[in-house]
């Protein structure tokens, strides 16, 4: 085969079961993905597949054949969760909590979103809070509308009590989570780094 | 068959000498366990005087193995370490007899599935419950007594429940071989469901064409009796000798007198929904099933009926069959073997809402559809629509509804015939329609039969249905009624929409609502799937647990009708087989009472389970008869004196057994 034909036609390579990726899965107890027999059920029940292109059939199967691109794949973001393809499996897998399996590899493996970690580090992290509502400005409306139902005007949490979201970072410290955003940091630059020197290439290439 | 050899006598007061033979399976048990090591410890066993180990012990070299120890005189008892006893068992008893040992001095230690199957991946765990088992049953032999087999009569006669397709050919096999059959079925007409059916897949028979001759047949025959609308209330018995009760339910009709004129049902003031054809046609309180029915007889259904009298008058009914009064009879047969043929109940999908069926007008079951396209059925085989009563333009089936659905309210196995009637059945539209758009929504097709893969290669290239794979994920109404399909064509990997005009489901077959009461009635097991369990899946595939008892088509599991009828026939072969031999052999594991001991309380007669004990007046004590006691121990645990002992399983046996199990020296109970 000429390596012309090669480069013109995609061929998917199976790496059979035994791939990292449904390893990980199989280590997370959800080896029943195993038994899926691709009926399209999940696919045809999304409310967020009929708008987006996230089909959850495909991502999961991806994952199984240990097509590791599906993790760097933003649609396995646009599942809302609800749990129509769960509630529907004519196999009984939890496909929900295999989507939200597929999201942890991601993220272990560096492929975040910049709003998911913005979010994830700079607010929830930083404040201990995932929506906070101490913005001296713009979370002012907010403040009102729990002093107009006589609540004051910030919840007991981490606002009331400043002093506590040292002992939320320790907590978030102690189970790992600061460590598995730094990772899929240092991951991200990395891969950054690298695609930035490929194209930097490319362009002098072409510009002998 | 080799000659009987010399009887060896064995009373049980010489010293045993127990031969223990290990065996190999294959790689079953030796590819876990050291089997060498098994068999050295079998002899340090007490009264063990040899062991030996081979490949097979149940081939044929395995066997004279045995045989030649005992002819030798080496060994008055037989211990084999192998399988579990249910398929070798009489195998090995066989090989005692014909050497000349009494076969109850054997016994069985199961290593395979006891020990090495369920702990392949722990031999040193696997070694030491074999060396248990084979410990366990070396004690039971040393204590086993030689018993006497006992023969009863089989009576020529069968009883058939069920008188679908299956029932039916069972019927009509044995009859002609010349044994009386009681056909009882539970409607008021024989032919079963094949009779709702309009063609058949995958030659396009007419299935009233096919049918009807051989219901007729069943008629005809002079050695069945048929019983329709009537019900099996009690068996009781052994193999052989089975007393069956049959109740018939009252027809309030005197079938007598009745000349099938049918002026009744033309006078009848009440129209209801018909259950033959599904609800979608109608008939009269007073009624036969179908045209066809077989045997033509009227009945009143009188949750239906409001009595108000038109039929039984004289210008109505001339003959003066009709008996507002009539009462349901019962009946007592005697019959040697029973074949149990209920059929199935067509899986109702009023549970999965995501399909809207009982919501949606449009949407009907195949069953349905089957009317629909019936000749006969409502609409005179040109199906519409129910909600407006047109022909439909395009038609979605969805393969798979209530079957290889491993969600609780499904059915994890498939039911083999719903890819080749939805496809039969939008060939059959397709037919009267060319210009009609049918898809059929699948997830595998399963076109397995002889001539299927040729049948649904046609209904796509000549007939031009749309296969599209992918499981219908919900439906919604659309505008008039139209059904909106959402699913994912998962060839093309994406979400589609479509709109149809007739959404059929092609639901799946389940075991009878009732079957539990059959099979406790019965004493016969049903498997998870709730289908009556066969004694062997591959080899023993008619066969109940329950000697005397066969089962016969989709009452065993979803079946086409070529495989009904095969089975059906089977079964029926297997009672002749039965018949045949005039008598059969029951295992002596009744019990007995130790006359001196028995205090003539009583108490074991209220409890048999089985009517087997009887009480001796004159001696004032508890009598069994080994005829129809069926060993189930419940008197022996019951006996506040000890005075039942069950042959094979006597306390003295069991004590032996649990003695050594918990590893501790043998303490000799009483009971000997």
């Amino acid at each position: 085969m000429s390596d012309n034909v090669e480069k013109y036609i995609k061929r998917k390579v199976h790496k059979g079961m035994s791939t990292k990726i449904s390893q990980k899965f199989i280590d997370a107890g959800l080896e029943k993905i195993r038994a899926c027999i691709n009926c399209g059920t999940c696919t045809g029940s999304c409310p967020s597949g009929r708008r987006t292109a996230y089909r959850t059939r495909s991502a999961i199967r991806k994952a199984l054949t240990g097509d590791e691109s599906v993790l760097e794949d933003i649609d396995i973001w646009m599942c809302s969760t609800c749990y129509y393809c769960y509630e529907r499996c004519p196999r009984d897998i939890p496909v929900t909590d295999m989507i939200i399996k597929l999201r942890n590899i991601a993220v272990e493996e560096g492929f975040i979103l910049d709003s998911h970690f913005t979010l994830a580090s700079d607010i929830f992290y930083a404040t201990g809070h995932g929506v906070p509502a101490n913005d001296p400005e713009a979370h002012k409306q907010w403040r009102a509308l729990r002093e107009s139902y006589g609540l004051p005007p910030l919840p007991p949490t981490v606002h009331s009590y400043p002093e506590a979201v040292k002992e939320c970072q320790t907590l978030m410290n102690e189970v790992g989570f600061r460590a598995l955003l730094d990772n899929a940091a240092k991951l991200k630059a990395k891969r950054k780094a690298e695609a930035e020197k490929i194209a930097k290439e490319k362009t002098e290439e072409e510009k002998k | 068959m080799t000659e009987t050899k010399k009887e060896i006598i064995v009373t049980g007061k010489e010293k045993p000498r127990i031969g223990v033979y290990v065996c190999h399976c294959g790689i079953n048990i030796a590819g876990v366990v050291d089997v060498v090591k098994l068999k050295d410890y079998a002899l340090t066993l007490p009264d063990v005087v040899l062991a030996r180990e081979y490949k097979f012990m149940c081939s044929d070299n395995g066997q004279s193995m045995i045989k030649e120890d005992i002819e030798a005189g080496l060994i008055n008892r037989v211990v084999v370490a192998a399988c579990s006893p249910r398929m070798h068992e009489p195998t090995f008893r066989l090989v005692c007899k014909e050497a000349g040992l009494n076969q109850f001095l054997f016994e069985q230690a199961n290593i395979r599935e006891h020990a090495t199957w369920v702990n392949m991946y722990d031999p040193e765990g696997a070694y030491e419950i074999a060396k248990d088992h084979i410990r366990m049953s070396v004690a039971k032999a040393r204590k086993l007594l030689p018993l006497e087999v006992q023969k009863v009569k089989v009576d020529p006669s069968c009883l058939i429940i069920g008188g679908g397709i299956s029932g039916m050919n069972s019927a009509l096999d044995l009859a002609d071989e010349g044994y009386k059959v009681y056909l009882v079925e539970r409607t008021p007409t024989i032919g079963g469901h094949m009779a709702q059916l309009d063609k058949t897949f995958p030659t396009m028979d007419c299935s009233a064409c096919i049918l009807t001759p051989k219901m007729v047949d069943v008629g005809r025959k002079e050695k069945i009796e048929i019983m329709t609308y009537s019900e099996v209330v009690d068996v009781s018995g052994y193999v052989g000798n089975f007393e069956v009760t049959i109740m018939k339910k009252p027809h309030y009709v005197d079938q007598e007198k009745c000349t099938a004129c049918g002026s009744c049902a033309e006078n009848c003031p009440i129209t209801c929904g018909n259950e033959f054809d599904l609800g979608m046609g109608t008939r009269k309180a007073i009624y036969i099933p179908f045209p066809q029915a077989v045997p033509g007889e009227y009945t009143i259904d009188m949750e239906k009926c409001i009595k108000c009298g038109i039929c039984a008058r004289e210008d109505v009914c001339e003959p003066g069959a009709i008996k507002y009064d009539d009462k349901p009879e019962y009946v007592t047969v005697k019959v040697g073997t029973i074949i149990v043929a209920t059929g199935w109940d067509l899986y109702d999908p009023t549970e999965l809402g995501q399909y809207g069926y009982g919501r949606y007008p449009n949407v009907i079951t195949g069953l349905q559809m089957e009317r629909l396209l019936s000749s006969f059925g409502p609409v005179l085989g040109k199906p519409v629509r129910p909600s407006d009563l047109e022909a439909p333009h395009s038609i979605a089936f969805l393969q798979c509804v209530g079957s290889r659905n491993f969600r609780e309210g499904g059915h994890s196995y498939c039911s083999r015939v719903c890819c080749m009637y939805a496809t039969k059945q939008a060939r059959q539209y397709k037919e009267k329609h060319p210009e009609a758009e049918v898809y059929i929504f699948y997830m595998d097709i399963r076109a397995f039969g002889k001539g299927y893969e040729e049948f649904y290669e046609s209904a796509a290239e000549n007939f031009g249905i749309s296969y599209v794979r992918g499981r219908i994920a919900e439906v919604r109404e659309g505008e008039n009624h139209n059904i909106v399909i959402r699913a994912e064509d998962t060839l093309l990997q994406t979400p589609i929409e479509l709109e149809v005009d007739l959404f059929v489901l092609s639901c799946g077959l389940e075991a009878k609502a009732d079957a539990d009461q059959v099979a406790s009635l019965l004493s016969i097991q049903r498997s998870a799937d709730g289908f009556f369990m066969e004694a062997h899946p591959k080899l023993k595939p008619v066969d109940t647990l329950t000697d005397g008892i066969f089962v016969a088509g989709v009452a065993q599991g979803p079946k086409d009708i070529p495989d009904a009828v095969a089975q059906a026939k089977g079964a029926a072969s297997s009672a002749a087989a039965l018949m045949a031999q005039g008598e059969v052999e029951i295992e002596p594991y009744y019990s007995v009472v130790i006359e001196h001991l028995c205090s003539g309380c009583r108490t074991c007669q209220s409890l048999c389970p089985f009517g087997a004990i009887d009480f001796d007046e004159f001696k004032k004590i508890a009598v069994v008869n080994p005829a129809l006691c069926k060993g189930c121990g419940t008197c022996v645990s019951a006996c506040p004196s000890g005075a039942m002992v069950q042959n094979h399983f006597a306390n003295f046996q069991l004590n032996s057994i649990i003695n050594v199990a918990v590893k501790q020296p043998t303490v000799e109970n009483g009971g000997k």
